[in-house]
């Protein structure tokens, strides 16, 4: 454990934002960094619990957070390394974009600040590339079994390199130019250095894993290929379908789909395309619909392009603010009020806010009419309400829609291999992780709907180990 | 009159449910009276029949009321009376000791009667003797209880002569005789049961029966007569945990009668029964094998004790050489003694191990009578030797009327001592003279100086260079023997750093081993047996001075015969190996010392593990043939191909396997396993027959953890040496929790009850060893080693290099499953938070849901489909509730808000709170303005006694006495110094800073006897409190209750194995104790069979958790239900396991002001949780159709199991036993109807404060005078109770009641003695007195006629002043053993004590003017004593580890010495004390002055005004 009683003797010290007006003006990672020292101490708070809620509860992955933090007082990094890769493939990735639901589950945010668990996984992966510590494993018996994992979001990479290293050959099917899905396209890079997942990459491609981009499945390659040549396919293709916002003027020009907008900035910035002048929020008003992460980085994004003004919309009320250290819905994810880096940046935010239309000229967006709503209880069921005479309207130039995905987007693919669906539009799975196509498994968010980072990892590692089954079985 | 039951079939209570005889204990009163000079007379007789008649509270009755336990004596043969039958029966009696009588029990019905007289008289013939008449014995039936009578059976004398033999010719051919009458009739199926033969000897004959012990002259008519002569008269009255009537095992037996308890039973038989293929003898030739089998099957403790010892004497042994071969005193480095002394007790460790158990033993010869006390000495023996020639020896003082002028010398045994009177030679013999003159009579210093094995170089420090070799193989390697990081990290390290096993804190809430999914070590299967009540744990830490790790392996020899090539076997100090070590023994070249290997891997892709194990039992027992004295079974090789055999299999089967072929004494076997690690493991292997372990993967894992950096303050060798002391120091633990003393008769004893293993699997391998509920086979333990193997070495895993995290200490996703889940706590938070009973249940669910979580064994259980009935005809939550009390936990363990908070919320709802260990604020004991009460209406009384006075035991409706707590049953405690704060010390008497320590026993109690005398004081503490005893599920523990039952308690507490605590060692937390539903099952079906049930109600613990657990445990016969962690929880608890480091970051269990104060518990959360559980259990009435709990209570055939369940381990379990319900008569109630009725007829204490009415009432002074005798018990403290009732912890101003005794005082004399209260008694004591003294005087003087000098005598007995609080006392002449034990603020004056004196002392002063025994001030924290050292040997005999010896300087300090010897002459009027005064200048500078040194630190802290919390001392060597 941890040093006894640490976290009466040390406070919560997490690495500070570098400043507005710096980190305005580039993409980079808005981060410092904490000293080797204060991580050390920071690791030190960690109570070792009976009951490691943090791990147990919090973290989908179910990382061994008290044993790496263990080691990180005892400054033994390598061992740390070591039970960190045990649960996760990219801690390098969640270190830096996890919205921690350990830490908010952390024994110690019950009445205290929780530790700095984010913050203490990503420490020990960059220490461990710096020093050279993460290498390939590469598998020493080869199966002989091929398998096939269709998109390269976090689902499909970790189910990639689970497989790769257990010995089989692994094509990753991506449909873009470079593998990586949301990770590459969907995240900024000032929240996650594209850097961070070529490296990667480049780990996966010495453990033999094999990228096949820009290849359409269903259009490129057609279910029987697949089935034929592979012997085992993982489905994680990512629940891609936005939710839209049908209400009059969706129509006009200037309002997009969140993850269009942002992939197309992170494309250009990566110089996969070139710059897309009706993408980008350059001198615009640009108004974001949706409340989420999403929404937030489509606000900083829009601010990094050079947005004159910067509207956040959220419909359901504001969360409770809260200013104490501690989690008032321990140990789950509570709904407080968050504001983000990019939040900070410069962003005007309401809440309780419906968006009725919009209104364009020149078929392109101009103004948008809202109205404030109430969540009131009807008949048991908590349901909104518009509020008399609340509308008001905004002038925008550029609307983006951030209010989530409702499954997958359809494909040939799918179609063709018989795959059951469930009423959310994703993958309809057994235990095991496979569809009811004998041999296709599916995970990520094409089976759990759009979720995190760290459990698409999660559901990754699943589908591997089951394929590794299935494949052993036959 | 003879009366004749004829065909009345004797009804025996066989084995049947969870109720197994053998582990019925007994306990009781011994005694003998002896002519030194030989003369045989009926006064002698008498006198034996009055010491039984005053030692009846010592005894027990039955659930008839009338069935004593048994009680016997044994005499010479009264040739004078039999010559006078002779001539009834029509023949002629040749001389005394030319013929032999035999006593018979035999059949009442008359078909099998006749056939046992067949076998006898065939076998008398076949033996060339002659038989010369049966009698009928006549008795009288009248005076037997229902019970006794329906079992009683037809009573026969035989008269044998062989010609031309007499004396001991003779005895030895009826030895023979009985023997073989006795294997016939065995064969022709009569057990012990239908027929016995009490005595057949040409000397000695015994008298015994199934009564209490004054009807013994009323039962045998024979005793009336006047020509009933003997010169020796042993005698017993046993005290039975149960009273299943069995009239064998009265006692005496035939050579000894025995008080207390042999522990190592299990080895010391399988021992014997090994050794008697090298059994020889000149005496017997071809004959001695009509003695086998040497122990009678079915036979107890002292009977197979009795048959042991028959056989050495009978082969030539002396009686006195004998008793010492089988009960050694300790010889250890703390001891005087001498070396030939030494060289004898070493030369004998190599022929025998010792019969270990506490042990007050008499034996006799008819012409010889000794007395012998085992090396703890925790049987009182006391004695007096009267001018006209005679010896009475008894458990008490005062068991014979003696004038006081008569008395030549009154005396104890001290431990380990002996004494005999030899009525041929017509002298008494001392210890000193027996010592000498038999470790003398052959140069065993010499033997064993020229023919022990040393080898050179062993235990020396390891070499460590070859210890890093498996290199990247070491994690398989560690895989393929199950090792995980949490193994490696909290236990294997934590011992290489601490030297001592790692503490944890919290119940065991992870799957038993049977219902886990995961593979399990073996280990995993068995369970610590513990002591509880029969017979006391041992403190390994404190009075290590008699334990030993010291054992001989090679090959013994005739144990009838003695060579010097007998100790020709290797000398081990330990039982540990390093690698070195093994290395020395596998290359030693000696002669007639042959070492051989024997590999214990099997085949990993064939599934033939039980082929292996016979394969690996026959080499073993080739390799003995062959002349091997030592085997070594290794499992070094494992690889792909080959798994390891669990050790523990492997040598347990060599170990069964060998002793079958009658040759496991020829070899010691030695374990070289990568398995051991844990020091369970170590007990194990150790008490299934290994004689020595060599862990070798734990060295080679902490050379890997070296290179790695995680021992970067050690050398390897420290680490290594460190984990060597920890094991050792923990098998001194697991011993000393049975009260064993020597490994070499802890090795092979099976000291183990099995949870989840199949009886085929413990008849083959591990036989004798209890399993109840059936479980897994050889099939499945194969195919759990082979799912380690293959984690190792199978398939192409990616994190095979990666040990798994473990899980069972702290909770992993991927580990064992626990009980308590993080979702289950959290919800079960909010519930009680938010008052929501749906959220209520959505935790039971969580807990109940087994299938997921399969951890218990109630979870396998189902309720079976019944007639519902309407929920409002079910018994009120209000009234459920009052069922309900949180379980105990001490005032230093949780934090005071947390304590407080639970007394409010179930005093709210008038429930109980417990106050555990350690005291209440008597603030507490008034209601708060708003109503609410802190108190704990149950308090409890643990053995450190902390805080318990008189007052705090007027506070309570209910006494609990903890025998054993679930985490760490068999254990002590100890509060760190640092945990000590100025609150804690207040309520517990002692000094801030000041390490506080829980004995292991409690001092008053080592045997059930002593616990019925406890229940009493208390009883006479709090006449309206009801008494409770907490016990620890185990096997046994069903007829423990009994025993608690018949001392009268009104409640007996069952405690499951994974009961919560505060700190404990995680061995004892993992592997010691049963799961309740066993010992709750057992409990209920034992009384019940005992007709005691009706007496007693039940209550039970151990992480109960729902309505439903509630609802099982009713059924399974429980009345009453305790909660702890689940308590705890509820206040916001979140299973931390940081208690024992004062961390809990809810401020739950923690003395750290800041974390206190995070502490958010309310009254209402509790409240809410158990109006929950009430609910709860309402409903689940409601549908099994109960409208009443009580009605509840034992319906166990409410419960059926599933069947269904697929697991492919908990399949083979069997709930019969569990369920089972024994025959009963329709009127038999399940639950408590009545309460159990104190005798008070011989209490004084009525008259006493009738008497002191005007002090009482007006604080008018009074003076009592009264006489008293050992009948009259717990004098003074029902007076007490009133004074404590009226005015107080304050008490009466001083003296305001006087009372004067005169006579022998029995036990516990002014016990509890309050302020205010003198007590003088002129005469002597027995044990306890002063027992908790809170505030009283009392004085002790020797009868005024009384011509012996009092300061060389003993007075007064054993345990005086035990937990006193404060007062003084004064003893004109010697205390027994354990003066002032757990004193803590008491002062006392006494001109000499036994051993052990001031032991775990906390306060106090204590003048001793004379010689002290040895451990002195052994875990004494604080107070002072002072003791005369005038052979300036003081400092040998005390126990230096915590005190240090100053001579006396101060002024002030000598100033009150001199006072307080003048008020002892004042006061006693000793002459003794008058004389040190008289030459004080010379006198005082043989004063000692013994002061704890970390108390010295207190007062000079103290002193200084300087208590800051920083700076206290860090004490706890040893937190356990």
């Amino acid at each position: 454990m941890g040093k006894l009683k640490g976290f009466l003797e040390h406070s919560r010290v997490t690495p500070s934002y570098r400043p507005v007006h710096e980190r305005l003006n580039d993409f980079n990672d808005v981060c410092e960094k904490l000293s080797e020292k204060e991580i050390c101490t920071q690791a030190s708070r960690c109570m070792d619990c009976g009951i490691p809620f943090c791990h147990l509860m919090g973290c989908p992955l179910n990382n061994l957070i008290p044993e790496w933090n263990d080691y990180i007082y005892k400054e033994q990094w390598s061992d740390a390394l070591k039970r960190l890769e045990l649960t996760n493939n990219f801690p390098e990735i969640t270190g830096r974009i996890c919205p921690a639901p350990c830490e908010t589950a952390c024994t110690l945010a019950i009445n205290d600040s929780p530790v700095t668990i984010r913050n203490n996984e990503l420490t020990i992966t960059e220490m461990a590339f710096s020093r050279g510590a993460i290498t390939p494993k590469i598998s020493v018996t080869k199966t002989g079994k091929r398998v096939a994992v269709i998109g390269s979001g976090p689902a499909g990479l970790a189910a990639a390199q689970q497989l790769a290293r257990l010995g089989h050959t692994v094509v990753v099917l991506e449909k873009d130019k470079k593998p990586g899905g949301i990770l590459r396209y969907g995240i900024p890079n000032f929240k996650l250095g594209k850097w961070v997942i070529d490296r990667r990459i480049k780990q996966m491609e010495q453990e033999s894993v094999i990228f096949e981009t820009e290849v359409n499945v269903g259009i490129d390659v057609s279910a029987h290929y697949l089935k034929k040549y592979f012997a085992a396919i993982v489905i994680s293709c990512g629940s891609e379908a936005p939710r839209d916002l049908n209400v009059p003027g969706r129509e006009l020009n200037g309002i997009h789909p969140a993850m269009d907008y942002l992939s197309n900035a992170n494309m250009y910035l990566s110089a996969d395309t070139p710059l897309d002048t009706i993408l980008t929020a350059r001198n615009k008003k640009v108004l974001v619909i949706g409340g989420g992460d999403t929404g937030s980085d489509c606000v900083g994004t829009a601010n990094r392009q050079g947005a004159k003004k910067v509207y956040q919309f959220e419909i359901m009320p504001k969360p409770l603010e809260w200013n104490e250290p501690w989690n008032p819905q321990w140990p789950e994810w509570p709904n407080i009020l968050r504001t983000s880096s990019s939040h900070e940046e410069g962003c005007e935010r309401k809440w309780s806010v419906m968006t009725k239309s919009f209104a364009g000229k020149d078929n392109k967006v101009t103004r948008a009419d809202c109205i404030m709503v109430e969540l009131k209880r009807k008949n048991g069921k908590m349901e909104l309400s518009e509020k008399k005479t609340s509308e008001f309207n905004i002038n925008v130039d550029m609307v983006l829609l951030a209010m989530g995905f409702t499954g997958i987007k359809e494909n040939k693919l799918f179609k063709d291999l018989n795959l059951a669906m469930t009423d959310k539009k994703t993958f309809k799975i057994d235990q095991n992780f496979m569809t009811t196509e004998p041999g296709v498994f599916a995970a990520g968010d094409a089976v759990t709907g759009p979720s995190l980072v760290v459990r698409a990892i999660y559901q990754g590692r699943k589908a591997a180990e089951n394929a590794h089954n299935y494949l052993t079985k036959q | 009159m003879k009366t004749i039951i004829e065909n009345n079939k004797m009804k025996i209570v066989k084995k049947q449910g969870l109720y197994e005889p053998q582990f019925e204990h007994d306990s009781c009163g011994v005694g003998f009276v002896a002519n030194i000079n030989g003369t045989p007379t009926h006064t002698i007789v008498e006198d034996g029949l009055n010491i039984l008649k005053n030692l009846v509270h010592r005894g027990a009755v039955g659930g008839d009321q009338k069935t004593g336990d048994g009680a016997g004596m044994l005499i010479q043969i009264p040739h004078v009376f039999l010559k006078k039958i002779s001539k009834d029966l029509g023949f002629k009696l040749p001389d005394f000791q030319n013929y032999g009588v035999g006593f018979l029990f035999m059949p009442q019905e008359k078909t099998a009667r006749d056939k046992i007289v067949s076998i006898v008289e065939k076998n008398i013939k076949k033996e060339g003797a002659e038989l010369l008449a049966w009698r009928n014995v006549p008795v009288q039936p009248g005076c037997l209880g229902e019970m006794a009578l329906e079992s009683m059976p037809f009573m026969n004398q035989i008269f044998i002569t062989v010609k031309g033999l007499k004396k001991e010719e003779l005895q030895r051919r009826l030895y023979i005789i009985r023997k073989c009458i006795e294997k016939e009739a065995a064969t022709n199926g009569f057990s012990m049961q239908d027929f016995y033969i009490p005595s057949l000897s040409c000397s000695t004959i015994t008298y015994k029966g199934m009564f209490d012990a004054p009807m013994l002259e009323e039962f045998y008519e024979d005793f009336a007569d006047p020509d009933f002569k003997s010169a020796v008269a042993v005698v017993h009255q046993r005290y039975s945990t149960n009273t299943f009537p069995s009239w064998p095992l009265a006692q005496p037996f035939r050579h000894i009668a025995h008080n207390g308890e042999i522990n190592t039973l299990r080895g010391n038989i399988n021992k014997m029964c090994a050794r008697e293929t090298t059994l020889e003898s000149p005496l017997y030739g071809n004959d001695i094998k009509k003695l086998f089998p040497i122990i009678e099957p079915g036979n107890s403790d002292s009977g197979s004790f009795d048959n042991a010892y028959e056989l050495l004497v009978s082969s030539g042994r002396s009686l006195e050489h004998s008793t010492i071969m089988m009960i050694p005193e300790a010889f250890g480095p703390s001891y005087h003694i001498s070396v030939d002394k030494k060289a004898f007790y070493e030369y004998h460790a190599s022929m025998m191990e010792p019969w270990d158990g506490p042990a007050a033993m008499i034996f006799t010869d008819g012409f010889r009578v000794g007395a012998l006390l085992d090396r703890n000495g925790l049987r009182p023996a006391r004695y007096i030797i009267t001018r006209h020639g005679k010896v009475v020896m008894g458990s008490e003082v005062g068991v014979l009327d003696i004038k006081p002028e008569d008395v030549l010398k009154k005396g104890r045994l001290a431990p380990g001592k002996m004494i005999m009177i030899d009525t041929l030679k017509k002298r008494i013999l001392r210890d000193n003279e027996i010592k000498s003159s038999v470790s003398r009579r052959k140069p065993y210093r010499h033997w064993l100086n020229h023919n022990r094995i040393e080898l050179k170089g062993l235990f020396q420090i390891p070499a460590t260079e070859n210890l890093s070799d498996t290199g990247s193989l070491l994690t398989i390697i560690q895989k393929s023997f199950g090792y995980t990081l949490e193994g490696v990290e909290k236990i294997i390290l934590a011992m290489a750093v601490n030297a001592q096993e790692p503490i944890s804190s919290m119940g065991d809430d992870e799957a038993l081993a049977v219902l886990s999914e995961r593979p399990q070590l073996l280990y995993r299967y068995f369970k610590q047996l513990f002591a509880q009540v029969t017979n006391p744990p041992i403190d390994p830490y404190r009075e290590n001075l008699v334990m030993s790790l010291m054992s001989f392996i090679g090959r013994e020899r005739n144990l009838l015969d003695e060579t010097p090539l007998h100790c020709h076997q290797i000398k081990l100090t330990h039982p540990i190996l390093t690698n070195d070590d093994l290395d020395k023994l596998r290359k030693c070249e000696i002669e007639g010392f042959a070492v051989s290997e024997v590999p214990i891997l099997f085949k990993a892709h064939k599934t033939e593990l039980k082929e292996a194990l016979d394969d690996l039992c026959d080499l073993s027992e080739k390799q003995i043939d062959n002349g091997s004295s030592l085997i070594i079974l290794t499992d070094r090789g494992v690889n792909e191909n080959y798994a390891p055999i669990p050790a523990l299999l492997a040598t347990s089967a060599v170990h069964h396997h060998l002793i079958r072929a009658g040759k496991r004494h020829l070899a010691g076997i030695v374990v070289e396993t990568g398995e051991a690690r844990d020091v369970m493991h170590f007990a194990t292997l150790i008490g299934y027959g290994a004689s020595a372990v060599n862990p070798y993967l734990v060295f080679t894992t902490l050379a890997d953890q070296k290179k790695k950096g995680k021992l970067p303050e050690l050398t390897l060798e420290t680490a290594i040496e460190n984990y060597i002391i920890a094991i050792k120091k923990a098998l001194l633990k697991i011993m000393s929790k049975m009260g064993i003393s020597t490994i070499r008769s802890y090795k092979g004893a099976q000291l183990f009850e099995s949870v989840g293993l199949s009886s085929s699997i413990i008849d083959k391998y591990f036989a004798g060893t209890p399993t109840r509920i059936e479980g897994i086979g050889i099939d499945e333990i194969e195919k759990e080693t082979l799912m380690r193997h293959k984690l190792a070495y199978g398939e192409t895993s990616i994190d095979k290099k990666i040990l798994d995290s473990g899980g069972s200490y702290h909770m992993r996703k991927s580990s064992q499953n626990h009980l308590l889940t993080g979702e289950s706590i959290v919800i079960l938070h909010r519930a009680v938070r938010e008052n929501n009973y749906a959220l209520y249940k959505q935790y039971t669910d969580l807990i109940n849901h087994q299938s997921q979580n399969l951890c218990t064994l109630r979870g396998l259980f189902h309720f079976k489909d019944s007639e519902p009935i309407p929920i409002d005809k079910v018994e009120p939550v209000e009234s459920i509730v009052k069922r309900f009390v949180s379980s105990a936990m001490s005032y230093g363990s949780i934090s005071p808000e947390a304590h407080r908070t639970m007394a409010i919320a179930m005093n709210r709802i008038g429930a109980q709170s417990n106050s555990g260990e350690g005291g209440e604020d008597e603030n507490r004991f008034k209601k708060l303005a708003n109503g609410d009460w802190e108190i704990s209406k149950v308090k409890q009384i643990a053995s450190g006694r902390f805080g318990v006075s008189s007052n705090y035991l007027a506070n309570a409706e209910e006494l609990q006495i903890k025998m054993a707590q679930g985490a760490k049953p068999g254990e002590g405690g100890q509060l760190p110094g640092h945990k000590v704060s100025e609150l804690i010390a207040s309520v517990r008497y002692s000094t801030p800073g000041v390490m506080l320590i829980s004995p292991p026993p409690h001092h008053d109690i080592y045997s059930i006897e002593d616990l019925a005398q406890l229940i009493f004081d208390l009883k006479n503490a709090n006449p309206e409190a009801r008494i409770s005893v907490k016990l620890v599920s185990e096997v046994g523990v069903g007829t423990v209750a009994a025993g608690v039952a018949k001392g009268k308690a009104e409640m007996v507490l069952i405690s499951g194995h994974d009961g919560g605590t505060g700190a404990s060692p995680l061995s004892s937390v993992k592997y010691a104790g049963i799961p309740w539903e066993i010992g709750l099952a057992e409990t209920q079906q034992t009384l019940l069979l005992n007709k005691l049930r009706s007496n007693i109600r039940i209550q039970v613990d151990g992480q109960i958790k729902t309505g439903r657990d509630v609802v099982i445990g009713a059924l399974l016969g429980a009345e009453e239900f305790g909660f702890g962690t689940m308590s705890l929880v509820s206040l916001g608890c979140v299973m931390m396991r940081k208690c024992h480091l004062d961390a809990c970051p809810v401020g739950v269990a923690t003395q750290d002001p800041e974390l206190r104060k995070r502490f958010k518990g309310k009254p209402e959360h509790l409240i809410n949780f158990m109006n929950f559980i009430a609910r709860d259990v309402r409903e689940i009435m409601a549908k099994l159709g109960f409208k009443t709990f009580n009605e509840m209570v034992g319906q166990s055939h409410k419960i059926e199991t599933d069947k269904a369940l697929a697991h492919y381990k908990a399949k083979g379990l069997d709930f019969s036993n569990i369920l089972y319900q024994p025959e009963l008569k329709e009127e038999t109630s399940l639950h408590a109807t009545s309460k159990p009725q104190h005798d008070f007829s011989n209490t004084l204490d009525f008259e006493i404060i009738k008497q002191a009415m005007p002090a009482l009432e007006k604080k008018k002074k009074v003076e009592i005078n009264m006489p008293i005798r050992n009948r009259n018990r717990t004098v003074g403290t029902m007076l007490s109770y009133e004074v404590s009732k009226r005015f107080g912890s304050k008490g009466l101003p001083d003296n305001t009641i006087t009372c004067s005794f005169k006579g022998s005082a029995g036990q516990s004399f002014g016990a509890f003695l309050a302020s205010g209260v003198t007590f003088q008694l002129e005469g002597d004591a027995n044990d306890y007195v002063g027992k908790g003294l809170s505030g009283g005087r009392i004085i002790l003087t020797p009868p005024k006629k009384a011509t012996f000098r009092p300061q060389n005598n003993i007075i007064t007995g054993n345990v005086n002043l035990f937990g006193a609080t404060r007062g003084e006392m004064f003893i004109r002449g010697k205390a027994g053993e354990r003066f002032c034990v757990r004193n803590s603020g008491a002062n006392a004056v006494v001109e000499g004590v036994g051993d052990h004196a001031c032991e775990y002392m906390t306060g106090g002063r204590v003048v001793i003017l004379g010689n002290t025994g040895v451990n002195f001030a052994a875990g004494m924290s604080g107070g002072i004593a002072y003791v005369l050292d005038s052979d300036q040997l003081f400092d040998t005999r005390c126990n230096l580890e915590m005190v240090e010896l100053t001579p006396l300087t101060d002024e002030k300090e000598s100033k009150f010495l001199y006072d307080m010897i003048s008020r002892h002459v004042k006061l006693t009027g000793s002459t003794y004390a008058a004389e040190i005064l008289h030459d004080w200048e010379e006198m005082l500078p043989q004063f000692v002055k013994v002061l704890p040194i970390d108390y010295k630190k207190a007062l000079e802290r103290m002193k200084n005004f300087e208590s800051k919390e920083t700076e206290l001392v860090t004490v706890t060597e040893e937190i356990y």
